[in-house]
């Protein structure tokens, strides 16, 4: 058996992982365009210089070694053959496969606004390689201006405050952080980030820009005003990395179509982690990783854990967890709560949990995640749903493990 | 995020105190409740033995015995008497210290406020004397003997004070008790490591410790008191946080030993003290009412309306009145005074000031009460605290509750207004008994703990529950101070109470519930059961008449109800008093002791369940009585 | 692989077992007797929540069989030892994210409260080569080691 994948983060390394476990005599060969090993997640400590290339593996050194994995790093697969079950790379070699993992990610968006795309100054951060060449023009850099105030761009911003740059940064909506966060936990952030010395320009966008010798000078606003800029990080969300499947009959349209099982319209090729449009967040895409390894070894396994609403984060050691959508229907039962050490927010429709918002300690909450997506009914613990635990669900089996009574 | 300290405070049975609390942005009792929610079951059982090195031992099903061999009977009543001798001593040192004051009061020719009460003291000690001042040093001589004997010899005043027939009980149980202190030292040496381990003689140890706690501590403390500071008298009285009043210099008191505060209340409306808060931009002083010497002086505020703005609230409202910014001084003698207001003191810049070295609070300033200095001390402490006051008002935030507690309480109840108000006798009491109008008579005394329900709230519910059964509630204690706020000492809370009980009060114009103070007046509420047993030729145990402390606290608490057993009444407690661990200490306490003394302990911390069942007792009192 | 086993009907609160793991993952040498129970840095791997009818709930990690935790971790800080079956936590390589702790369905997971950096995660005491500290502590039985598939 002859595995080929294509992609080396969380849900390729974890499918490689899950197929030797079950075929330790399989080939398993991956190919990518990223030369480490990294966690996309983990970018701004190495902007930070906290983390050099090889602090942002997610695997152990040995990995490809002991997991006896052939990797072709720097490459790219420029067309994939299904007819002949062949992929060929950058550099015009020819690979034979029996199964074909697509894991490919994304790659940041950038807007066409102004120059952007043009600039040498202008970077998403989403690889390593965005990462390096950042860095490489940081050092000159003394004015950042950053387009986005999602979790990619407070990664940023927080990089480049750590290394006492001044830092701007543009959010087209009323608040920072306004897909994970409300006001109230947006402004906990926000106050740190600007005694850091962070500058946030809300509910503007960018509409313009200034560019000399190749370089934008000036991001104009769309109320015209005037960001001069040394170096521009484009934070407004990434595009799944589908060009390899663009003129095959894989099926695909922003993202590639896949099944239950993680496979594409092509019975031999699966798709897992950003690029099939699942999920946008690491956990997810290790869980679709594992279930395409599963089924391309032919054990048949569904993809069902699903719920993607759901993201952590820590700066400057305030810690916050945010779960659903957080968006407040007719009907709804909002509980809030609210001290000098934390903020939380629930929402819950018809007896159960919609969303949760806990910012300030996050101990122990791994249980509403749980509930929001069992949608477990909790009207009769509701005066406590900041307090519940799992000992409110507390069941055992006979191997020790915990399950959930409900 | 906002300033508050913590969204998970505790609840209270006063809903606007528990607003206030959550809303503070310093930690308090009522928040760190939720931290300690899981207590140790061993602690709970009351069989954790560290009487010795091999310890700490614990009592499992695999380890019945520690490693000396004690089983949970032995560890459990060695602990229970252990801290019933600590919370003996503990009132024995309050009326030590309130007749050594009578005495040097009355020797040094001040004011004695209270003649009728002395009269009172000298017919029960057969005193002869006609001159006051002799009369008053001769009764406060003769408590002090008494304390002061060795554990060998009986106490004399015991059966001076004591209802005959239950002193010919504890004489049958031997155990009449000998010197107090010599008792409390004797019952800490029973419970050392290795000596008693027979968990019965130990708990009738606790009986004897109860009596002498009881007749000295609780009953003569309120009498002599009564001689110094004056007779409680009737009347409508603020309470709740409303009784601060900003535009003054605000001292709380805690404590229990109202005697040493007599120099220091004269002082603080004198002209010159007076000139002294004018002079920093005040009105003058004001005392404000915190824990039981709070109630104490409210409970004789007739006398003392001048200083005194009123009751704010009991032990676990203490932070809260800090908290209000208005207080600018803690004059502390004794509990329940909580460390925890050691930190808000600090924040809000709060003068500290301590009179009695037992209860030295961390950050406060010691000015051991000393009476023969007791003018220089006043004004000592008038200086600090005003000095305090120039420091702190303006640069600390005010956060008043002005809406808090209510304007119209009845206080100043005691055996001798209540039995005044009735018309000199017991009679249209025992009548009103008697004819069913109401079915009994609960004391609901003692402390507030936080983890009964709550602040205050078992003992609220309760009280609540039992009116509405037509059955009076006397209080003392913490209790009283939640109950007021609660609104159930108003005259309109009548409505609360059943048809019968609440036609009997409206009648008379009383709420349902009559409030007798501090806990120090469970020796008051000793005194009305056993003049109306007298009256009714019958033992205490056979009146309709339970005792509840149901959120007790502390060890004097367990004190106190030792007394309540010696004198043969049921006894509700809200929580285990770490004895359940011990089969021979539960079925002692609340069977056994049935033969005993007649009294029993109920242990429930269902409020309607409570109810039910004392109520029940109460019937078949009532059955036996033939009423 | 083996297991800490819980039977919850014989813990009784005291905690013992809470101390113990205190002790076994303090930063500084010293016994039982000097552990610093106020420094916020002595933090336990387990904790027990009494129930409003009396009865405890020993939280503890059970080193699931699908250990959640590390399937969101990312930055592989998070492991399961092939030979032993322990989800072990190296927090070098910890990038703070607690994707672990909003992931365990359990609620065992919390982050260190000194720093907010680490992640405080039972290791199976495996450094003291015996049973885990918390099970030598425990009084009644409630919580035992055994070896389960």
């Amino acid at each position: 058996m002859k595995h080929v994948i294509i992609g080396v983060g969380a849900a390729g390394i974890t499918a490689a992982k899950t197929i030797r476990e079950m075929q330790p005599q399989a080939d398993i060969i991956m190919i990518s365009e990223d030369t480490y090993v990294h966690s996309r997640c983990m970018l701004h400590r190495y902007l930070s210089h906290e983390r050099d290339e090889k602090a942002l593996s997610f695997v152990p050194e040995d990995f490809f070694e002991k997991q006896q994995l052939t990797w072709f790093s720097g490459k790219k697969v420029t067309h994939i053959l299904p007819q002949t079950h062949q992929i060929r790379l950058s550099d015009d070699a020819t690979l034979d496969y029996d199964k074909l993992l697509i894991a490919t990610g994304a790659n940041s968006f950038i807007p066409p606004v102004g120059d952007f795309r043009q600039a040498a100054n202008v970077f998403g951060l989403r690889h390593l390689s965005d990462a390096q060449r950042i860095l490489a023009q940081a050092e000159n850099a003394q004015r950042i201006l950053i387009v986005g105030s999602g979790l990619v761009g407070m990664d940023a911003a927080y990089a480049f405050l750590e290394q006492k740059k001044q830092v701007t940064v543009v959010e087209m909506a009323d608040r920072i952080l306004p897909i994970q966060l409300d006001e109230t936990a947006g402004n906990t952030y926000r106050k740190l980030f600007e005694a850091a010395g962070c500058h946030f320009i809300v509910s503007r966008k960018a509409s313009a820009t200034v560019m000399e010798n190749g370089r934008i000078t000036k991001v104009i606003l769309d109320d015209q005003t005037e960001i001069p800029c040394d170096l521009v990080i484009v934070a407004a969300g990434v595009r799944a990395a589908i060009e390899c499947v663009q003129d095959t009959s894989i099926k695909s349209e922003r993202f590639i179509e896949v099944n239950d099982y993680m496979q594409t319209s092509d019975p031999d090729i699966y798709a897992a982690g950003d690029v099939a449009g699942l999920s946008g967040i690491w956990p997810n895409a290790m869980k679709q990783g594992q279930t395409a390894a599963y089924n391309m070894c032919g054990f048949p396994m569904q993809y069902v854990d699903r719920y993607a609403m759901k993201n952590t984060m820590n700066f400057y050691g305030i810690t916050t967890l945010s779960l659903g959508r957080g968006i407040v229907q007719d009907g709804d039962e909002v509980i809030l709560k609210e001290d000098h050490s934390s903020y939380r927010k629930a929402i819950l429709r018809d007896g159960k949990l919609d969303s949760i918002l806990l910012q300030g300690s996050i101990d122990y909450s791994g249980i509403y995640q749980y509930l929001i997506k069992n949608q477990v009914d909790i009207s009769d613990k509701k005066d406590r749903i900041f307090d519940l635990s799992f000992a409110d669900f507390y069941g055992i089996e006979p191997d020790g493990q915990y399950n959930w009574r409900i | 995020m906002n300033q508050c300290y913590g969204c998970n405070t505790c609840s209270s049975a006063d809903k606007p105190l528990e607003g206030f609390i959550r809303e503070l942005p310093m930690e308090t009792s009522h928040h760190r409740v939720d931290h300690q929610k899981t207590k140790c079951g061993f602690g709970l059982q009351g069989v954790c033995c560290r009487l010795c090195s091999n310890g700490p031992c614990r009592i499992t099903p695999n380890s019945p015995r520690g490693i000396c061999g004690a089983n949970a009977d032995t560890i459990v009543t060695r602990n229970f008497l252990r801290a019933v001798a600590s919370g003996s001593g503990c009132y024995i040192h309050v009326v030590e210290n309130t007749a050594l004051n009578l005495k040097n009061t009355a020797k040094s020719g001040g004011e004695l406020k209270g003649l009728h009460a002395l009269d009172r003291l000298c017919k029960l000690f057969d005193i002869k004397e006609t001159d006051d001042h002799k009369r008053a040093e001769m009764v406060a001589d003769m408590v002090l003997a008494d304390l002061y004997k060795p554990e060998y010899i009986p106490m004399e005043l015991v059966e001076k004070i004591a209802y005959a027939p239950r002193v010919k009980r504890w004489k049958e149980l031997g155990i009449m008790p000998g010197g107090s202190k010599s008792e409390v030292f004797k019952g800490v040496v029973k419970c050392s490591t290795n000596l008693n381990s027979d968990p019965v003689d130990m708990l009738v140890d606790c009986l004897r410790l109860g009596i002498s706690t009881g007749i000295y501590g609780l009953t003569l403390t309120n009498l002599l008191n009564d001689v110094l500071l004056g007779e409680p008298a009737l009347r409508m009285a603020p309470v709740g946080l409303r009784v601060i009043d900003p535009d003054y210099i605000n001292i709380m008191i805690t404590g229990h030993q109202h005697t040493m505060f007599v120099d220091l209340q004269e002082r603080l409306i004198s002209p010159e003290a007076i000139a002294k808060a004018q002079a920093v931009g005040a009105k003058g002083f004001k005392l404000v009412g915190c824990t039981c010497v709070g109630q104490d002086l409210q409970l004789r505020g007739a006398h003392y309306e001048e200083v005194f703005d009123g009751h704010a609230g009991n032990n676990y409202t203490s932070e809260a009145v800090l908290a209000t910014g208005a207080i600018d001084a803690v004059l502390s003698e004794f509990n329940c005074t909580l460390p925890g207001i050691e930190p808000i003191c600090d924040r809000l810049k709060i003068k500290q000031i301590c009179l009695d070295d037992v209860a030295k609070k961390a950050n406060a300033e010691l000015l051991k009460f000393d009476f023969a200095k007791r003018e220089e001390q006043s004004e000592l402490i008038i200086d600090k605290i005003v000095e305090a006051y120039k420091e702190r008002r303006g640069n600390v935030e005010l956060n008043l509750l002005p809406t808090h507690g209510n304007d119209h309480t009845l206080t100043g109840v005691s055996e001798d207004s209540l039995r005044t108000f009735l018309g000199g006798t017991w009679k249209p009491l025992i009548d009103l008994i008697a004819a069913g109008e109401i079915k009994g008579i609960a004391g609901v005394v003692g402390c507030s703990n936080l983890t009964a329900g709550g602040h205050d709230v078992l003992t609220v519910e309760l009280t609540k529950e039992l009116i509405a059964k037509d059955i009076i509630v006397l209080t003392a204690g913490c209790s009283s101070g939640g109950i007021e706020n609660c609104g159930l000492m108003t005259p309109e809370a009548a409505k609360y109470a059943g048809p019968k009980l609440r036609a009997v009060c409206e009648k008379l114009g009383i709420p349902p519930v009559l409030n007798f103070g501090p806990c120090l007046a469970i020796g008051r509420l000793e005194i009305v059961a056993t003049e109306i047993a007298a009256e009714m030729g019958v033992d205490l145990p056979q009146l309709p008449l339970v005792l509840s402390a149901a959120q007790w606290l502390e060890e004097q608490a367990l004190a106190d109800g030792a007394f309540g057993l010696s004198l043969g009444l049921p006894l509700h407690l809200g929580l285990p008093p770490f004895i359940t661990g011990s089969p021979v200490a539960v079925k002692v306490l609340t069977e056994d002791m049935k033969e005993l003394t007649g009294g029993q302990v109920i242990i429930n911390s269902d409020a309607k369940e409570t109810a039910d069942i004392l109520e029940k007792i109460i019937e078949d009192k009532r059955t036996a009585l033939g009423i | 692989m083996k297991r800490i086993m819980i039977d919850a009907t014989k813990c009784d609160g005291c905690k013992s077992c809470t101390i113990a793991c205190m002790q076994a993952h303090r930063d500084t040498p010293g016994t039982i007797y000097d552990l610093d129970l106020t420094d916020i840095r002595n933090e336990s791997r387990n904790h027990i929540v009494r129930m409003e009818d009396g009865s405890y709930r020993p939280i503890f990690c059970r080193h699931c069989d699908q250990p959640e935790c590390m399937m969101s971790c990312m930055s592989g800080a998070l492991t399961k030892d092939p030979v032993t079956g322990h989800v072990q936590y190296d927090e070098t390589k910890c990038g703070s994210c607690f994707m672990c702790v909003m992931n365990c369905p359990y609620g065992v997971l919390k982050a260190d409260t000194a720093t907010r950096t680490k992640v405080i995660k039972c290791d199976f005491c495996i450094k003291d080569g015996e049973e885990p500290n918390c099970v030598l502590s425990c009084p009644t039985g409630a919580i035992y080691v055994k070896e389960v598939l």
